[in-house]
């Protein structure tokens, strides 16, 4: 069988799993989308008081830049640091590491699972959010072409950042602070706070250098169309470079913590 | 009243327990500690960031802003020390039947079910909480009178029994629908909103906050109170609600129990 086809056979199955926990998809979503609102709601509302515009940033931008956001997140989430704790913790890991398939890709199907069964309620909310806010796209059609490149890798990037912190439970008992201090650096660094061009001048510089922004504030800037030609290319290159380096960090992080690895029994 | 008393040592006798169990984790302590200074640390710098680029949010300036961080760091704390992880256990309990133990001892379930747990190492929550509150506070720079202490405390008590009602609301559904964690998960997600005042969102996120998740007057008011811009209505309305809420979470959870049938029953 080849992979593909395995892949085949595990999203059918992965359907009609999810099919039985719709409720609990529709409600996990809401938690995407809660935050950007609340930073749209708070920038509208500088804004109104700035006379119409902060930065260059109107109303509408705004909003185009949290509605590409929440989309760009949810495209690019990956939550498998959370659970990779419990799976070695309680042993969970031994049976999967005797199948033949890695268990990454069992991640990548949970993964691809989610997201299409939550994408067509999450644009409708989306779209309710441009009505009441009123979004201002400046998207060429050459955005469009480049942000799937973009989120694609930004998806690629967080999951194997996600993995290579997951792998810290072969070490350490306590994932909690490792997690946190993850999505803090993301909460900072990745343009959840402001669009990258409203945060100061050092913090940028951070941005840039960092891979966080490139997870999510990267794809939106594209989507929404705030960056030119060369630029997009240029920020998917970083991308690109950012994904190699975690491939690697991953490959190293897997085999030394295997032969850490002591499962109850193992 | 001999009865205040009972229970107040009872409660005394959970502290005392589940100290002696947190002892046992001290290095989780410390990171609790850390944990806690980076989220606060990064949530003020969001606030930073903000008024970077403007001198007031919608009527709130900077250090009022602050202040109002730190009323949103109290409040989460006293909600995440005692009723969070006892709620937690309980919807273990209906759901595996072992609620039977608990309905069996002799004193009020209700109180029982919301007090039984804690997570002391969000005490951590209290303190960075207060703190940011008194930085926010020295910030204003205007002298903050006995009154006005007072009526924080006041609203701040009100608005943490806000919270408490609506989570023994969601809880209490556990005895219908057993799988409740989901609607516990909807409530986190729009704790965030308080981190801002509640007027700076649109209309329809405006009445879910102060309504069904009342998490942003429970934040909002106790911080208008604290740097002076509460009118007496508003308090008004605030205690009055938070009486409604408390005595209608008290009746449904009592419905609720009704229906338990227990694990053989």
């Amino acid at each position: 069988m080849t992979l593909l086809g395995i892949y085949q056979a595990l999203l059918v199955a992965g359907f009609q799993q999810a099919a039985q926990y719709r409720v609990q998809a529709l409600l996990w979503m809401l938690f995407s989308i809660i935050r950007p609102i609340i930073f749209l709601a708070a920038w509208a509302a500088v804004a109104a008081t700035q006379g119409g515009s902060v930065g260059g940033f109107t109303i509408g931008d705004f909003t185009t830049y949290y509605v590409c956001l929440t989309l760009v997140a949810h495209l690019t989430m990956s939550w498998n640091s959370h659970e990779f704790e419990f799976e070695v913790r309680m042993g969970r890991l031994s049976p999967k590491l005797l199948r033949p398939l890695h268990p990454l890709h069992y991640a990548v199907v949970d993964n691809l699972i989610f997201k299409l069964t939550t994408i067509v309620p999450l644009s409708l909310v989306l779209l309710g959010v441009v009505l009441t806010f009123g979004a201002r796209f400046e998207t060429q059609p050459y955005h469009l072409i480049l942000f799937v490149p973009s989120v694609i890798l930004a998806a690629a990037l967080m999951f194997y950042v996600n993995w290579v912190i997951g792998t810290l439970a072969f070490w350490v008992t306590r994932m909690r602070t490792a997690n946190t201090l993850f999505m803090r650096a993301s909460f900072v660094f990745a343009g959840q706070i402001a669009p990258i061009a409203l945060v100061p001048g050092w913090l940028q510089a951070m941005s840039y250098a960092l891979p966080f922004w490139y997870m999510l504030g990267a794809p939106t800037e594209i989507l929404r169309g705030s960056t030119t030609f060369e630029g997009s290319l240029l920020i998917i290159a970083a991308q690109a470079v950012w994904l190699g380096l975690s491939w690697v960090a991953f490959k190293f992080a897997w085999r030394a913590g295997l032969r850490q690895y002591a499962a109850v029994g193992a | 009243m001999p009865s205040v008393g009972r229970y107040f040592r009872i409660f005394r006798s959970f502290v005392s327990t589940e100290f002696q169990f947190e002892l046992e984790y001290r290095t989780n302590f410390f990171m609790g500690i850390f944990e806690m200074l980076l989220v606060v640390g990064t949530s003020l710098g969001a606030v930073l960031v903000i008024f970077a680029h403007t001198a007031s949010l919608n009527g709130w300036s900077l250090p009022q802003m602050v202040a109002l961080t730190g009323v949103y760091y109290l409040v989460q704390g006293l909600t995440n020390i005692v009723f969070s992880p006892s709620f937690e256990k309980l919807m273990e309990h209906v759901r595996q039947g072992t609620l039977d133990f608990t309905l069996l001892k002799p004193a009020n379930a209700q109180f029982l079910v919301s007090t039984r747990h804690l997570s002391l190492v969000r005490i951590v929550d209290l303190f960075m909480g207060t703190g940011v509150l008194i930085a926010g506070l020295v910030m204003l720079g205007n002298s903050v009178s006995v009154g006005s202490v007072l009526i924080f405390l006041v609203t701040l008590m009100a608005g943490t029994a806000c919270v408490y009602a609506l989570l023994l609301t969601l809880v209490t559904l556990a005895f219908w629908f057993v799988r409740i964690e989901n609607l516990l998960a909807i409530f986190w997600a729009f704790t965030d909103a308080g981190r801002f005042p509640i007027d700076v969102y649109p209309t329809w996120l405006r009445l879910t906050l102060a309504t069904v998740v009342p998490i942003g007057i429970a934040v909002t008011v106790p911080a208008e109170a604290i740097s002076g811009r509460l009118s007496p209505e508003s308090l008004a309305a605030m205690l009055a609600g938070t009486v409604f809420a408390v005595v209608f979470a008290s009746w449904f959870w009592r419905r609720g129990l009704q229906s338990y049938t227990g694990a053989s029953a």
